[in-house]
């Protein structure tokens, strides 16, 4: 046998060993399989064009979503105040598939409770779960806030959450003053980013109730939805501190993320304190770093009076330039000369490497701010988008992706795709394929089945580590993405070139 | 036996340079000015010598000397093999303290033995370095004892860094081809179109854009040196029937002394743009025949010609207008300062100037002639000036190599690599395209409408 205790292979060899192929071999032969060309026909042909008409034809079924549902996103705001217990009203496995989808990007633990719906709940309501799911979660976790989520069960069945909070005040599972705030996120309607939004809204909704605003000239920020929230949100404070402007971050995830491995388990660190939240109404401005992610926060912070201003997951040198001057713009102040040579770094950068990024292609798919600021860099870089997908992208997003597309002759050959899924995409990038992929994770199918690279930008990445530390906002952020997508355009190189030795060069 | 060799290449007859020198001058070196302590300098004697012998890729190259010399450059140059792969791996004695106080000269035998033993090398090219002529190795005997001993060609390269430039040691180089290797084999058969590259190092693969064309014309290539070469094939290049000569300077005195040896002419020619490689091809073929080739030869050759550049002209017409009457300036060295002016002016572009580093009297000739008035010759750009003129905007693009490009960037101006880093293979008529196109893409790439614009904020 290949596996003895003198000689352990792991999972990665040993099943590479002669011994288990011939066993394969057998097992495929009894169990009567279809032969091996038969199948390899069949995967040529989802590769054709005529697959691929089919395929975007698909109406009724999701194969590979590249989106997640809107109490994933609840959930990431909700851990972004501080000393918030997101709290999931309805069944127990979504709030665990939400616990682990977030551990797995960034690899930390991520505590969230839910009322454990049962088949009775289901048919009497809820209501006594989440009277019950409030005390235990009061007492045990003794949070500062806690913010009440829903799952589908619970939107189907109708529960009113206002009402449920108030009867279980009333019974006493926490006190009467004791912050809970509340967002209905079925997943039936809209994604993650669409939970985000509902959070932020709810947040405010509760904290901001009955005061009246006070303007002052702080400015708040909305990070959005984002898996490399960890190094941008500092990154972010480290770019407004050098403004040397008040500022409050709505929604921080950056140390709750990323605690130190000291001895000491913190179920709470970092976050917004709550008092900074209820003061934020007085704020001059809200600027929501991620517009499809604030869709109702921003109408709602609008509607008390802020000015609201919203970006598209800025990333690169134009994205960078435009948010910095709307914040130089809000605040009167000056756009520091330490920014403006990172400034002139960044283009040196771009400069330095424009000879080995110009003319690639590229494929990016993820949320819809991050596909039209990723594609917007790319175009920056002289690399030219094929594919531009965003499942949860709507025709708002098709038409904003379409008009920035336009800005640019690099953009002409590029397609947009709202609604589509990453089956989808496996079609279009087998018969108009690209030289890259940018995205999450889940687009090493792509790499599996038709050889093209993927370039992980974007959130979920479960397969390599602590990218999420590092920055991608912000000019020394358009470094790293530049970086990370040179890497792999050299390491693809040099992959390429390693069999004949032929340009396997030292020196690039 | 150093001190002779530089003394006789000083007085190399062929080089203009030299004769052009009085006979003090001539004894201080040459390729151009001496060195001035002080000034950015560019690579060694050392270095020099590798370049030119590397690409002898079934060979073994060890360097005799403290990691510095073999350790800040192994395999850094593009010089491409179809085959063999050892030149690539770098071979060094790495001396250490003690070594230089007893000397290396046992380490180094154990190193000549040991490579013999591991990869059993058709050749062993053992260099010289500073540090180990100064200690006083006997490098050419424990090279011949080795020979001797390990039934195997053991050939010093005695071009310590300290006897001059880079330029210098090629020929120093190109000496110990003469020496150690040319004629020491002879080729199975011979043909009357067999012909030698001189000074083409395959950099990037240019040799296999020319090969092809040799081909269809029915040429034998009977070796390229040294580029994709093969030790054994080098051994018989003295049954060539003409030589061409790549590079103007770094070879010249190999052919010389191959004319004067065994009687096969040379000329000086170029396969960097259209009208150069075509040149090139028809000289070739008519020193062929002058020395009894059949005469369809030129024919064959003026069809190809024709066949190859209307090709070149269609593939790049989409991209010619927006070449047009762009200015670039060129800042390379030897046969490459003109040569390349002519590529340029092909397409239509305007070449503002070129440095004549490492050239000839013959190439800054021909510089001058395309230039017209329009460009300049520079003996030295200093990186100053150079930043200068293209921060003033004089032109729209450099072409240099590596240690320019930087210079280009910080002044908002586009850059292309021409020298031997580069990636991509520029001689013949599909180089010519290849060049014109990453022009095309270095012109063309939509950063430098953000390197010269201010932040937006400042406008």
């Amino acid at each position: 046998m290949p596996q003895s205790a003198d000689r352990i292979l792991d999972h990665a060899s040993l099943f590479n060993e002669p011994e288990y192929l011939e066993l394969f071999a057998r097992k495929h032969a009894l169990e009567n399989r279809v032969p091996p060309d038969k199948v390899q026909e069949q995967l040529d042909y989802t590769k054709s064009w005529e697959y691929r008409e089919k395929n975007l034809a698909r109406e009724s079924l999701c194969i590979n979503p590249a989106k997640a549902c809107q109490p994933l996103g609840a959930m990431f705001a909700t851990v972004g105040f501080a000393k918030t217990l997101a709290f999931n009203h309805g069944s127990q496995g979504c709030t665990a598939y939400f616990r682990s989808h977030l551990a797995r990007h960034f690899k930390e633990p991520c505590a969230a409770v839910s009322t454990s719906m049962t088949e009775d709940a289901a048919v009497f309501g809820g209501m006594q779960n989440l009277i019950d799911g409030l005390s235990n979660a009061y007492t045990v976790y003794k949070p500062d806030m806690i913010v009440v989520s829903t799952t589908c069960i619970a939107e189907v069945i109708g529960d009113d959450l206002s009402a449920f909070i108030a009867n279980a005040r009333e019974k006493g599972s926490v006190p009467m003053d004791f912050p809970v705030a509340q967002a209905h996120t079925p997943s039936f309607v809209g994604s993650h980013i669409n939970g985000y939004d509902a959070v932020i809204k709810g947040v405010f909704t509760y904290l901001w109730e009955g005061k009246t605003r006070e303007p002052n000239e702080r400015i708040n920020i909305i990070p959005g939805f984002d898996g490399f929230a960890v190094g941008n949100n500092r990154e972010l404070k480290r770019i407004l501190n050098a403004f040397d402007i008040g500022y409050d971050i709505i929604s921080d995830v950056s140390d709750q993320f990323d605690t130190p491995t000291d001895g000491t388990y913190r179920m709470f660190d970092g976050g917004t304190p709550l008092d900074t939240v209820r003061g934020a109404i007085n704020a001059k401005a809200t600027v929501s770093m991620q517009k499809y992610c604030t869709e109702k926060a921003g109408a709602f912070v609008a509607e008390k009076g802020q000015q609201y201003a919203s970006f598209h997951y800025p990333l690169g040198l134009g994205a960078t330039d435009e948010f910095l001057m709307k914040i130089s713009d809000l605040t009167g102040k000056p756009i520091p000369d330490s920014l403006e040579k990172e400034r002139g770094r960044l283009v040196d950068a771009m400069a330095d490497s424009s000879a080995w990024l110009h003319g690639k292609s590229y494929s990016i798919f993820g949320d819809p701010d991050f596909v039209l600021g990723m594609t917007r860099f790319v175009m920056e870089m002289g690399g030219e988008p094929v594919h531009c997908l965003a499942t949860n992208g709507n025709s708002e997003w098709a038409a904003e992706m379409k008009a920035l597309l336009a800005t640019s002759p690099y953009g002409a050959r590029a397609q947009v795709w709202a609604g589509k899924d990453l089956w989808a995409m496996r079609s279009l990038l087998a018969t108009e394929p690209s030289d890259y992929v940018i995205g999450s994770t889940y687009g090493k199918i792509f790499e599996r089945d038709l050889g093209i690279p993927l370039i992980r930008l974007t959130f979920p990445i479960f397969d390599r580590h602590h990218h999420h530390r590092f920055p991608v906002w912000g000019y020394e952020g358009a470094i790293r993405v530049l970086v990370t997508i040179l890497d792999k355009i050299l390491d693809d190189l040099d992959r390429k070139t390693i069999k004949t030795g032929i340009s396997f060069d030292m020196v690039r | 036996m150093l001190q002779h060799t530089l003394q006789h290449l000083f007085d190399e007859p062929s080089c203009a340079t030299n004769r052009a020198k009085d006979p003090k001058a001539r004894k201080q070196g040459c390729g151009g000015k001496p060195l001035t302590p002080g000034n950015a300098a560019g690579g060694c004697a050392f270095d020099g010598a590798k370049i030119v012998l590397q690409p002898i890729t079934d060979a073994a190259h060890l360097v005799h000397g403290p990691i510095a010399c073999e350790g800040n450059s192994w395999d850094s140059r593009h010089s491409l093999s179809s085959g063999p792969m050892l030149y690539r791996t770098g071979f060094t004695t790495d001396l250490s303290e003690l070594d230089v106080i007893y000397g290396g000269e046992k380490k180094l035998y154990k190193a000549i033995k040991e490579i013999v033993a591991r990869y059993d090398p058709p050749a062993v090219f053992v260099y010289q370095t500073c540090v180990t002529a100064m200690i006083g190795d006997d490098i050419a005997k424990v090279c011949a004892a080795a020979t001797e001993r390990l039934h195997k060609p053991v050939i010093p390269v005695i071009a310590p860094g300290f006897v001059g430039k880079k330029n210098f040691g090629t020929k120093l180089a190109g000496e110990v081809l003469l020496e150690y290797v040319i004629g020491t084999e002879e080729p199975d058969v011979t043909t009357p179109t067999d012909i030698n590259l001189l000074g083409e190092y395959n950099v990037s693969g240019d040799l296999w854009n020319v090969t092809p064309l040799f081909k269809r014309l029915g040429i034998r290539l009977l070796a390229a040196i040294t580029g994709d070469a093969r030790y054994h094939d080098v051994t018989k290049a003295h049954r060539a029937r003409v030589n061409m000569m790549v590079c103007s300077q770094a070879l010249i005195n190999v052919a010389r002394k191959m004319e004067e040896r065994w009687g096969i002419p040379w000329f000086e020619g170029s396969f960097y743009g259209v009208p150069e490689t075509s040149k090139s091809l028809r000289t070739i073929a008519k020193m062929l025949v002058d020395r009894g080739a059949d005469v369809s030869l030129l024919k064959r050759t003026e069809a190809l010609i024709a066949r190859e550049e209307a090709r070149v002209a269609e593939v790049l017409a989409p991209i010619l207008p927006a070449l047009k009457g762009k200015k670039a300036l060129l800042y390379s060295g030897g046969v490459k300062s003109w040569s390349m002016i002519a590529a340029l002016q092909w397409a239509g572009m305007q070449v503002i100037g070129t440095s004549v580093r490492k050239a000839t009297d013959d190439d800054k000739r021909r510089a001058s002639a395309l230039l017209g008035d329009s460009g300049t010759l520079w003996e030295s750009l200093p990186q100053r000036e150079m930043y200068a003129k293209l921060k003033a905007g004089e032109a729209d693009i450099l072409l240099s190599g590596g240690r320019t490009q930087y210079v280009a960037l910080k002044a908002k101006t586009p850059w292309m690599d021409s020298n031997q880093e580069r990636h991509t293979a520029y001689a013949g008529y599909d180089g010519t395209i290849a060049f014109l196109k990453g022009i095309h893409k270095a012109l063309t790439n939509p950063i430098w409408a953000q390197v010269r614009t201010p932040p937006p904020w400042e406008e």
